[in-house]
């Protein structure tokens, strides 16, 4: 039995980034790496799904990107994952999910699991639709953002708990095998020591190209998205008035704009 | 008429050989239990792990015989338990060396040479100074006693806080009569040997060559007579010499018999606990060899035979009970409870024959003997446990591998969980980006020179608390003009600095702790400068301690020493003397860890400030609170928390102006405690530092900012 | 003459609010007057929800008939994938919601359209090409995407930006057919996670919101207190609902409640996270307390303070003594 949990290492701003010359993204250098927040969520059920059984189940991470995401695998491995696989072509630059789901398609139907977890979206682009697309390409039955789930391995169906607007849950059963996107707070993840990291760095992480997988170069990169990033800027913000002065002064200003708004004579 | 020089005693006078083999048979068997009792003892230190002894053989013989003879640390905070306990050890000592002193005389020289030294002035000398010990040994035990009995101090009924009633092994009274049953077993052993040698007097009193001389023995003699007056006849004496030599004797050997059983055995642990004491078991925390399968302790077998023979040496006295602030909190850890509770766990499992399945030695959890997760976080790494031990248990090192273990495990506070994962992505605890490390430069109008790009004399490592808390970085900023103003050549190393890692090594994260440290030397290696200063007490710790395990080897000192220096050298010149009435808090890593505790003196001194000590300074010190980690954890609600402790302390000295703190971390924590104490308004909270700078101005002035523009 | 396709949402009976925020998308993603809006309702029952659809500007509504009462992911992206094979609109238009999540991936994947999500802007290029604004890092800037050679383009619309329109219309009521094949997802229920007994922060006006600035539980306490003082209803961001320092019930924001009565929010330690800003950016007043100068919600607040929590609310909670 095997849960297939697809993960990315996102991209997160540093103080005073700096935008690339041809306008469409950030200089690299600005640019602190680390494993996706929801995926640190759908990558603890999966190995407490196999915690909970007693019928062994591999958990085995994915992620397309370049070398430098074996940092967010080994984390992974470092976490319970059983094996890590990583997917790079210099074709795959510039994919947006449509694409990026094509490349998580074909790796698992190549690992044929019971289950494939991705998290609801990305912290850096989030756009919310990497795993359900992966699961239109298989076929499979999905279920987005799911905040609770109940499952045996290796059973034909699962209870999933969508998490809606508002926090209500929409109760859902759902055939097996499916597609889960997994929302934060569906548990609470585990830490990993920097020495089980370390350890981790024994396991192999298998290296995949484009090939292997029977997919054309044309099937991803720009050429195979569904949009492209036509400039990328920083916004005018908006911008508060700043209440300056001594704290004294300051409270003394806010509770003045507490009596005007809520109109009490206090 | 007997000659002075044959006068001796006749040992086993009138006894039959049947008698006297029925002795050497009761003796022998004495000998033969107590020597399986110590082949199970050492069978058990053998279970343990491999053990790393710092420092030569000699010194530490030195240093054990040093303390042992001179008593020091049973007679440091305790002084009626010390000099109570001095009598019993000299008195117990001389009585030992006496009665071998027989038996050497008795059973190998004289049958092997023919010789017997046993007679004349050294017999009569020898009885006065064995009568003399018992009165010691007496002495010492009434006294005892009467502290157990009357006085009753807290400490001494065992309460735990890491259990609660109902708990299996909450009760501890069987320790308490263990305890009675020792004092009365020895304190029997002494009176019945007076009487016995009373007995003997009125028995053989028609011979001068014995009555004569009983002044030599001053005690018996004075039962002698007191016996006689009473009517008791050479023939009653006899009969009572015959039945006390036997009781006397049965129960000494008795006693022999039972040492490595009972509590009696601290005789020989406490010395082998001193023997291999190291002095820096806190300051320098033992590494992980690569090779070692698991990170920290799980199981009672992965305790170094050294702290197996720690776990032995405790004699419960409580003094680390009485020190922990944890404990004063009211936590759910005692050192002394941690150290009870595994020596329970491993008596248990490691004194049988088989050694039990792993399964049954995991020592973490809340059965008996086990230790609870709770126990463990309790700690703040203060090491006041350590440096007040009599017998050198060297508890920290054993709580921090505990927590290794729970690391690896991920049983932790999620919040804890935050910060060390900020740590490691960032380099700092405050989850900012490592960019924003030097922001409190800015403030400055002087440049701070970049150590990573000009060689300096001096450099400065910050610190993550020194670096971005807003109420430090005043006093960071300060500092910086202070070695402005004095003119020393120094830099920092702007954003490749990392946190030191000496908190998150205590937390018992190893692995992220090896990854601070190596980065940290890989910025030192490349700077040029002849050496370091720090503000923070615990980067000063690990850096002077630890980082040469790591191979980086540095001169370090603490603000405190070099800005005396400055002070010495005229390079800094106070402009007036504060007059101010202070107190001085000593930062645990400063000074209980690296007996920094003159430098800071002398500086209030020199400011012209008149300290007054709070009761608990110095090496005993009271903890923040912050240590371990715990300022990364919350804590529990509406309980008492050390800082606060702390501050109600400070608050009982009249007059008091200053609270006067050199530590990043004790400035927070002081700070806060102040006002939740309701002392805000009765003195302030000040850093060392703050007190120089005012000194330096000509006039009093409300702005913090030193050098003027 | 092109078509705009809108996506109408609903749940247990009622229309969601971001599918009339939708209509006044395609008023605004209009190329030419002539452009047609068409709204798509798949539902069991679409008379009941006709009539709230019937707004301005909606030139038709296709309704196509679902064998299901609740949403069900496969039979939207049949049903509307259906309807752009047989229509081929140019534009269509879904809201970006956790419903959406569900499907409208599925619609690109297969469908060869252009596709983008979250986006708070469209507008058309001197060649007349779309051209769509989202955010990217974290919000931290702003994206514009373009469809090169896609002749349908889906877009997942951000809501609480498009204004639905005011006034009614009559529009045509059709029906479509077409195979929704096999649900492989059914509905067994929705649970309401808060509890019965306490706030309703939806409607409170003045409200004192705390974040993960705050720090630790033992100070949740302190800012009790602090709102107590000053006469406001406390709540809080995600992290603190999710640490179980408050009820989920407090929790402002996306997947928590939204402050649509509030007059007055104050929101100290916040961040500003998008979700968060999803639940209380509208409100008139927004007071921002933070140490972080360079936080997002001070883009959203009218006032800010730089400042340690702490110090402002000890400062604050003495102003109304």
């Amino acid at each position: 039995m095997k849960v297939l949990v697809a993960v990315k290492q996102v991209a997160a701003l540093d103080e005073d980034f700096e935008i690339r010359a041809d306008g469409r993204d950030v200089e690299p250098d600005f640019l602190i790496r680390d494993l996706n927040e929801w995926d640190e969520y759908s990558l603890e059920e999966a190995v407490r799904i196999r915690e909970a059984g007693t019928a062994p189940v591999e958990v085995i991470v994915v992620c397309v990107g370049p070398e430098d995401a074996d940092e967010a695998l080994r984390k992974c491995l470092a976490k319970g994952a059983d094996r890590a696989v990583r997917v790079w072509d210099e074709a795959l630059a510039g994919s947006d999910a449509i694409a990026i789901a094509r490349v998580l398609a074909a790796v698992a139907r190549k690992e044929a699991p019971d289950l494939l977890f991705a998290g609801v979206q990305a912290s850096d682009h989030a756009f919310a639709a990497t795993g359900v697309a992966t699961a239109a390409l298989l076929g499979w039955p999905h279920a987005a953002v799911v905040a609770g789930l109940t499952y045996t391995p290796g059973a034909k169906s699962a209870v999933v708990r969508r998490e809606l607007e508002g926090g209500t849950l929409h109760e859902m059963q759902i055939e097996c095998p499916a597609v889960l996107t997994i929302q934060l707070g569906i548990n609470a993840p585990r830490y990993a020591s920097l020495r089980s990291i370390k350890q981790a760095a024994a396991k192999p992480i298998e290296v995949l190209g484009l090939e292997e997988l029977g997919i054309a170069a044309g099937e991803v990169g720009e050429a195979g998205s569904a949009a492209r990033v036509r400039r990328m800027y920083i916004p005018d913000r908006g911008r508060a008035q700043m209440l300056e002065g001594s704290v004294e002064e300051q409270a003394a200003r806010l509770a003045q704009i507490i009596k005007d708004a809520t109109g009490s004579a206090r | 008429m007997v000659a002075r020089d044959a006068v001796t005693r006749v040992l086993f006078e009138q006894f039959s050989p049947a008698a006297i083999g029925a002795f050497y048979a009761i003796a022998g068997v004495a000998v033969a239990v107590f020597g399986f009792g110590v082949y199970v003892q050492i069978r058990k230190y053998r279970r343990g792990a491999a053990a790393e002894i710092r420092g030569g053989l000699l010194g530490r013989f030195g240093a054990m015989v040093g303390t042992l003879l001179s008593h020091r640390t049973v007679a440091r905070r305790d002084r009626g338990a010390g000099e109570a306990h001095r009598l019993i050890f000299y008195g117990f000592v001389l009585l030992f060396l006496g009665t071998s002193t027989i038996t050497l005389d008795y059973d190998v020289v004289g049958p092997l040479l023919g010789v017997h030294f046993w007679h004349g002035d050294f017999y009569l000398w020898f009885s006065l100074v064995l009568d003399v010990a018992g009165v010691l040994l007496s002495g010492g035990l009434l006294y005892m006693m009467y502290r157990r009995g009357w006085l009753k101090p807290p400490k001494l009924d065992y309460a735990r806080p890491d259990r609660k009633p109902g708990d299996a092994d909450y009760d501890r009274s069987g320790y308490r009569r263990e305890d009675w049953a020792f004092l009365w077993t020895l304190l029997l052993i002494a009176i019945t040997g007076y009487v016995l040698e009373a007995a003997r007097l009125v028995w053989l009193a028609g011979r001068p060559d014995v009555w004569d001389y009983r002044w030599w023995s001053p005690v018996g003699a004075i039962i002698a007579d007191a016996m006689r007056a009473l009517g008791l006849t050479a023939p009653a004496a006899a009969a009572l010499r015959w039945s006390l030599w036997w009781f006397h004797g049965v129960l000494a050997l008795a006693f022999i018999a039972l040492i490595p059983y009972s509590k009696v055995k601290h005789i020989f642990t406490a010395a082998g606990s001193l023997l291999l004491r190291d002095p820096q078991a806190a300051q320098r925390l033992p590494g992980v060899p690569q090779s070692q399968e698991r990170a920290g302790v799980q199981y009672i077998t992965d305790l170094s035979w050294k702290q197996l023979l720690n776990l032995d040496a405790c004699t419960k006295c409580g003094r680390c009970h009485e020190a922990c602030p944890a404990r004063a909190v009211g936590a759910p850890l005692s050192p002394r409870d941690v150290i009870l509770s595994l020596r329970e766990f491993a008596n248990r499992t490691l004194e049988s024959r088989e050694l039990p399945p792993a399964a049954e030695l995991d020592v973490h959890g809340k059965a008996p003997g086990q230790v609870a997760t709770e126990t463990l976080w309790s700690c703040r790494t203060c090491m006041a446990c350590v440096e007040v031990c009599p017998v050198a248990i060297e508890h920290l090192p054993l709580i921090v591998q505990m927590r290794r273990k729970l690391v690896e495990d991920g049983t932790m506070d999620p919040q804890l969980q935050k910060t060390l994962q900020a740590i490691h992505k960032s380099g700092n605890s405050f989850g900012e980006s490592k960019r924003k490390r030097p922001a409190w430069t800015k403030g400055l109008p002087f440049a701070v020179k970049d150590a990573r790009k000009e060689s300096v004399e001096l450099l400065w490592f910050v610190g993550d608390y020194a670096s971005f808390d807003p109420r430090n970085q005043k006093v960071t900023q300060t500092f910086a003009s202070l070695l402005h103003q004095a003119g020393v050549d120094y830099g920092i190393l702007y954003e490749a600095e990392s946190n030191a890692g000496n908190d998150v090594r205590r937390v018992g994260e190893e692995g992220l702790y090896e990854m601070l440290a190596t980065a940290n030397i890989k910025s030192f290696s490349g700077s040029s400068f002849k050496s370091i200063v720090t503000t923070d007490p615990h980067s000063y710790n690990t850096i002077r301690n630890e980082y040469p395990d790591f191979g980086g080897n540095y001169s370090i000192e603490h603000y405190t020493t070099l800005v005396l220096r400055l002070l010495q050298e005229q390079r800094l010149a106070p402009k007036r003397k504060l007059g101010l009435r202070v107190t001085f808090h000593d930062p645990c890593h400063l000074g209980r860890f690296n007996k920094g505790y003159d430098a800071p003196r002398a500086i209030l001194g020199l400011l012209g400030c008149e300290l007054v000590e709070m009761g608990r300074c110095r090496a005993n010190s009271f903890c923040c609170g912050a240590g371990g980690g715990r300022i990364w954890m919350p804590d529990p609600v509406g309980a008492d928390r050390p800082a606060h402790n702390r501050m109600r302390e400070a608050a009982a000295i009249p007059g008091l102006q200053v609270y006067v703190v050199s530590c990043p971390k004790d400035l927070t924590m002081f700070e806060d405690a102040l006002k939740a104490t309701g002392n805000e308004g009765k003195f302030v909270v000040k850093e060392l530092i703050e007190l120089i700078a005012e000194a330096l101005q000509a006039e009093k002035s409300p702005a913090t900012a030193v050098v003027a523009a | 003459m092109s078509e705009i396709l809108v996506v109408a949402e609903h749940r247990q009976g009622q229309l969601r609010p971001p599918s009339l925020e939708l209509v006044g998308a395609a008023h605004a993603a209009r190329r030419a007057p002539s452009d047609r809006i068409v709204v798509a309702l798949i539902a069991q029952d679409a008379s009941q929800l006709v009539p709230s659809l019937s707004v301005t500007g909606v030139d038709e509504i296709v309704t196509v008939r679902s064998p299901v009462a609740e949403f069900e992911p496969e039979i939207f992206a049949r049903a509307v994938r259906g309807l752009i094979e047989a229509r081929r609109p140019a534009l269509v238009l879904l809201p970006h919601s956790v419903d959406s999540f569900g499907y409208a991936a599925a619609l690109a994947a297969h469908g060869g359209c252009g596709f983008a999500t979250d986006i708070f802007k469209i507008e058309y290029d001197s060649g007349g090409k779309l051209i769509a604004t989202r955010g990217g890092y974290g919000q931290k800037v702003a994206v514009e995407v373009e469809f090169p050679d896609k002749d349908v383009i889906v877009l997942a619309v951000r809501a609480g930006v498009f204004r639905a329109p005011e006034g009614s219309a009559a529009p045509q009521v059709t029906t479509f057919e077409t195979d929704l094949g096999r649900a492989r997802t059914s509905s067994v229920g929705f649970i309401d996670s808060s509890s019965a007994d306490d706030v309703d922060m939806a409607g409170v006006e003045f409200i004192l919101a705390i974040g993960r600035g705050v720090g630790e539980q033992a100070n949740v306490e302190r800012f009790r207190e602090l709102a107590a003082a000053i006469g406001a209803t406390l709540g809080c961001s995600r992290p603190v609902a999710d640490a179980g320092w408050l009820p989920k019930s407090r929790q402002i924001g996306q997947s928590g409640k939204t402050a649509s009565g509030c007059k007055l929010y104050i929101a100290m330690g916040i961040s500003g996270a998008i979700q968060h800003l999803a639940g209380m950016k509208h409100v008139a007043t927004i007071v921002a307390v933070n140490s972080d100068p360079g936080a997002s919600i001070f883009s959203v607040a009218k006032y800010g303070i730089v400042g340690d929590l702490f110090e402002v609310a000890e400062a604050l909670e003495q102003q109304f003594k």
